[in-house]
């Protein structure tokens, strides 16, 4: 793997302000650094503060202390050189498959045909093909979430950000999304954040998985490489073996 | 691969006929429905040929009768297609010249709170009054001609129009915003592609309150003073004690009022093809 410096998150610490004045630190002194088309997971359970440390990727919050960059520039705001798929789907209920996948292409002004030639690749991609003239609510979640990926990716972003995808799906849909979701890496390579609960997801998915400690603030606990060829199986003995090494080490409810 | 995955989550939609049955057939929610309809105009008509309020209530078919005479002969200078249209078309004109200001003025007062602040309070100030408080006042400025109807039409139906497109506003998930800025758009972006169409449908719903309003304000403008129209032909029926006449009225109001809000459900499916509709409501 390239070990060109993708994402550089230095120091990182933020607190919210709830109900006045009730200080809640969310995150706590964190660093670390993401690799070109690497396939990071952020793995730790609910309330750790791993979707927070995503929306300052994202930059839809500011870190109180620390900075983060991207291909060495800091990150201020948010931008179309970062892809986000939201855990909630956030698809725009009056727009087609289409017209939701093709947004981000007509606010930077690529031309019609342009944009319906990259919004047709990635909805091919997600296997939304026969589905573009559908309107939200007519998918199944699943489906929802494959639009989701395809909007995101059809900005051509430098940098995917996934925020616990696939939480909302069954475990049999979900199961099946993690497979297309390996599937779509393989053929899209992107540096990919994904930040999730679910350890066999972690597992299965990626190539570094960073364990975050289960309580807030959240820091970070430890690093875990996983050198499996893939595509992966859920029952891998050495698969099993590491999952063990995790579930030891964490306060995840198995 | 990727197509049968898609099989796999979509629902199927096959149904099986079954045989006739009895009982299948009286609960059908249809059928109950006309024995409903059915059952009322028994009863009414029964009511009415007892005389249980003595000469006060006509039969229903007497109503049609009487309805059928006025289209083809006149009343106090018009048919019974001039009285709906002179209702109707104050109904609209006073409905389309309240929603064109006061949709835009709740957008916007939910877009920008200097304008919010301007216009709030003077709004809460007028919102509790019954827009029917206003007749006597719209007759002394305006007369009883067009112009008070049209007025108190436009005072019943402005309420409802502005708090609803204002509320459709502010109840945009906040979140949408962002997937528009990490998408590279700007505010304007957040405006046109996310505050206006997530706000349609609230402004539609907005806009079937207004138009009820807008009958009721009609009726009661029409009812005080008026020589045209549907409320008129109520009032008449009530002094000149044709039971006929009022219930006609009654029924014609109904229907015509139906019928407009139709037409904004018509338009609302235009303009909003993707909001799944809710049955039976």
């Amino acid at each position: 793997m390239a070990h060109k410096l993708k994402l550089h998150c230095d120091n990182v610490s933020k607190t919210f302000i709830q109900k006045g004045n009730q200080e809640v630190p969310v995150i706590r002194d964190v660093t670390l650094d993401v690799y070109e088309n690497e396939f990071l997971v952020i793995l730790g359970p609910g309330q750790c503060g791993k979707s927070t440390l995503l929306k300052i990727f994202a930059g839809l919050e500011t870190p109180d202390t620390g900075y983060v960059t991207l291909d060495g520039q800091p990150i201020v705001g948010p931008g179309p050189d970062r892809g986000i798929v939201f855990q909630g789907y956030m698809l725009f209920a009056w727009k087609t498959v289409r017209d939701n996948v093709e947004l981000g292409l007509k606010l930077r002004n690529i031309p019609k045909s342009e944009r319906r030639d990259i919004g047709q690749h990635y909805i091919d991609m997600v296997g939304l093909t026969g589905f573009e003239n559908h309107y939200p609510h007519q998918l199944s979640g699943g489906m929802k979430q494959r639009v989701g990926i395809a909007r995101a990716y059809a900005n051509s972003p430098n940098i995917m950000l996934l925020d616990e995808p696939f939480g909302q799906l069954d475990a049999q849909t979900r199961m099946f999304m993690q497979k297309e979701t390996a599937r779509i890496w393989e053929q899209e390579r992107r540096t990919v954040i994904f930040v999730t609960n679910n350890i066999d997801e972690a597992l299965y998915l990626g190539d570094r998985i960073i364990l975050m400690e289960g309580k807030l603030p959240g820091t970070i606990k430890t690093s875990y490489d996983i050198d499996l060829p893939r595509p992966r199986e859920h029952t891998n003995i050495d698969l099993l073996k590491l999952r063990a090494t995790i579930t030891d080490n964490t306060e995840l409810v198995l | 691969m990727s197509g049968s995955s898609i099989a796999n989550e979509t629902i199927d939609h096959s149904k099986n006929r079954e045989p006739f049955s009895f009982y299948k057939f009286i609960t059908n929610k249809y059928f109950l429905n006309v024995v409903s309809i059915v059952a009322f105009l028994l009863i009414w008509d029964y009511v009415a040929k007892e005389k249980i309020f003595r000469d006060s209530l006509a039969r229903p078919l007497e109503v049609v009768d009487q309805l059928y005479m006025l289209t083809y002969m006149k009343f106090a200078g018009t048919n019974l297609a001039g009285h709906i249209w002179a209702s109707t078309q104050r109904v609209l004109i006073g409905f389309i010249a309240a929603s064109i200001v006061a949709v835009p003025l709740g957008l916007f007062m939910a877009l920008n709170k200097y304008v919010n602040a301007v216009v709030k309070p003077l709004f809460d100030l007028f919102k509790p009054m019954p827009p029917i408080a206003w007749v006597s006042i719209a007759i002394l400025w305006f007369g009883i001609g067009e112009m008070s109807k049209v007025f108190i039409i436009i005072i019943g139906t402005f309420v409802p129009c502005l708090l609803n497109a204002y509320n459709g506003v502010r109840l945009v998930d906040p979140d949408l915003y962002d997937v528009v800025r990490v998408l590279g758009g700007n505010r304007r972006d957040e405006i046109f592609h996310v505050c206006f169409p997530a706000s349609f449908p609230a402004v539609f719903a907005g806009l079937q309150i207004s138009l009820s309003s807008a009958w009721t304000c009609v009726l009661a403008a029409e009812l005080m003073n008026s020589r045209d129209g549907m409320g008129f032909l109520i009032k008449r029926g009530m002094d000149t004690h044709q039971p006929t006449l009022v219930l006609g009225g009654m029924v014609l109001i109904a229907a015509a009022a139906y019928g407009t809000s139709l037409l904004v459900t018509l338009l609302e499916k235009k303009l909003c093809p993707w909001k799944r509709t809710i049955e039976n409501l």
